[in-house]
């Protein structure tokens, strides 16, 4: 550097030389030196006056808050990313236990279907019983009224056959004895 | 026929003459091409805050990539501790940056391409950090010159050469910026001279470099400019945060 500066400062010289003008670099002539500083001074402590007082704090201020407005954004998402996180939880849950109610429905209703059924079964079988024994009692009922009719009548026929065929009446008394004892005999032949 | 080109940092007074106490202090066309650069920045700056947009315009968005790009630098060398210095250091990074860029400009004045000037940073950088490195650490800031890990018998010499090392801070950082710019725009001008003087059949080389070469100077404006605030901040960290 030190040699690339000299050879400025001949080289400049020398063009002076050759133009025969004022000599050497005018960076080194002290008549303007003091004006410079003065200058350089006076606009350097206004530009800092006001880039640190006014413009520093303007853009501070901007970029401050784009980052504020992109901090708060992806807040704002990461909160409202939970609460979907949340609803969606909850909505899982109520799912679940609507499955379960639906499942305890079913079943109980079954049950209570079965049951019914049952009781409807109970109740039907026992007025088929009822309406059998009550038949039964009327079957024997009207068992024993025909063999008395047929006794009564075997009787009749009797004493109607005894009366054509002798001509006289015969006491009913031993009438109905041989009439009781004959069909006791033919029972008993038809239970052999 | 081609100028000196050291014509283009002569300084001339614009307007009356001021004199306070002996001392001149005129209006001259550097103090003009400041007022220039340091309008440049003061419009650039308040059309980029004019309004406060979630998605930011053009302008906005300069503003806004230049704020995250010093605050980073700024914490990236020299720590959380520097914080307060910020708008110091964004200040001097866009001064000298637009100052550089506004002398690309043809027919411009680099207000940088004067020693005084970057000097005057340069000291005042030096003198600040110093004092503050010894406001912050007391005495103790002279471990700077002490590196540890040593071994005592080069500790002198060491210490001699970190010390002609930190005096020639400020020497070395105003030079580096101010060489840079004055060897950049002189050559520049010395290409364009060599354009007119070999006419319309041999001036297309030089012309061609005098492009290519106004690539290289954009760059080293931006350059520079990093570099200066780079340096500061390094200068900061060794105040704020004493490392040895």
């Amino acid at each position: 550097m030190k040699k690339f500066f000299a050879l400025l400062t001949f080289l400049s010289t020398w063009e002076t030389n050759i133009h025969s003008a004022e000599a050497g670099m005018p960076q080194l002539d002290p008549e303007y030196w003091f004006s410079q500083i003065f200058w350089l001074i006076i606009v350097f402590i206004t530009i800092y006056i006001l880039i640190s007082k006014i413009f520093i704090p303007k853009i501070k201020g901007s970029i401050d808050m784009r980052e504020d407005k992109i901090r708060k954004d992806l807040e704002e998402a990461k909160t409202f990313k939970e609460q979907a996180e949340l609803k969606l939880k909850e909505y899982n849950s109520l799912m679940e236990t609507a499955k379960l109610d639906v499942k305890k429905i079913t079943s109980k209703s079954r049950q209570k279907l079965n049951e019914d059924m049952q009781i409807k079964k109970e109740q039907i079988q026992k007025k088929i019983d009822a309406e059998i024994s009550n038949a039964g009692i009327e079957i024997k009922k009207l068992k024993n009224d025909s063999f008395d009719k047929v006794n009564l009548i075997s009787q009749d026929i009797v004493s109607n056959l005894v009366k054509d065929i002798f001509g006289e009446d015969l006491n009913k008394s031993s009438i109905e004895a041989s009439v009781s004892q004959t069909i006791k005999e033919y029972e008993r032949d038809k239970q052999k | 026929m081609a100028t000196n080109p050291m014509e283009q940092f002569k300084v001339h007074k614009i307007g009356p003459e001021i004199e306070i106490s002996g001392i001149n202090l005129s209006f001259t066309n550097a103090s003009l091409f400041m007022v220039i650069s340091a309008g440049l920045i003061l419009i650039l700056l308040l059309f980029g805050t004019r309004e406060k947009k979630l998605v930011p315009g053009k302008i906005q968005l300069i503003s806004e990539i230049l704020y995250n790009f010093i605050a980073k630098m700024i914490s990236d060398t020299a720590g959380k501790k520097a914080k307060p210095f910020f708008p110091f250091i964004f200040s001097l990074f866009v001064f000298i940056l637009f100052c550089n860029m506004v002398g690309m400009l043809p027919y411009s004045f680099t207000v940088t391409s004067h020693i005084i000037v970057t000097l005057t940073f340069a000291l005042f950088i030096f003198i600040g950090v110093t004092i503050l490195g010894f406001v912050m650490h007391g005495f103790k800031y002279l471990r700077i010159f002490v590196p540890s890990g040593v071994p005592i018998v080069l500790l002198p010499i060491i210490s001699i050469i970190e010390i002609i090392s930190y005096l020639s801070r400020p020497i070395s950082l105003s030079v580096r910026l101010f060489a840079n710019m004055m060897a950049g725009h002189t050559m520049l001008k010395v290409f364009g001279g060599f354009v007119i003087s070999l006419g319309l059949i041999g001036g297309w080389l030089p012309l061609s470099f005098s492009v290519a070469l106004t690539g290289l100077e954009i760059l080293v404006a931006f350059l520079q400019a990093y570099v200066f605030a780079i340096l500061t901040c390094i200068y900061l960290n060794d105040a704020l945060n004493l490392h040895h």
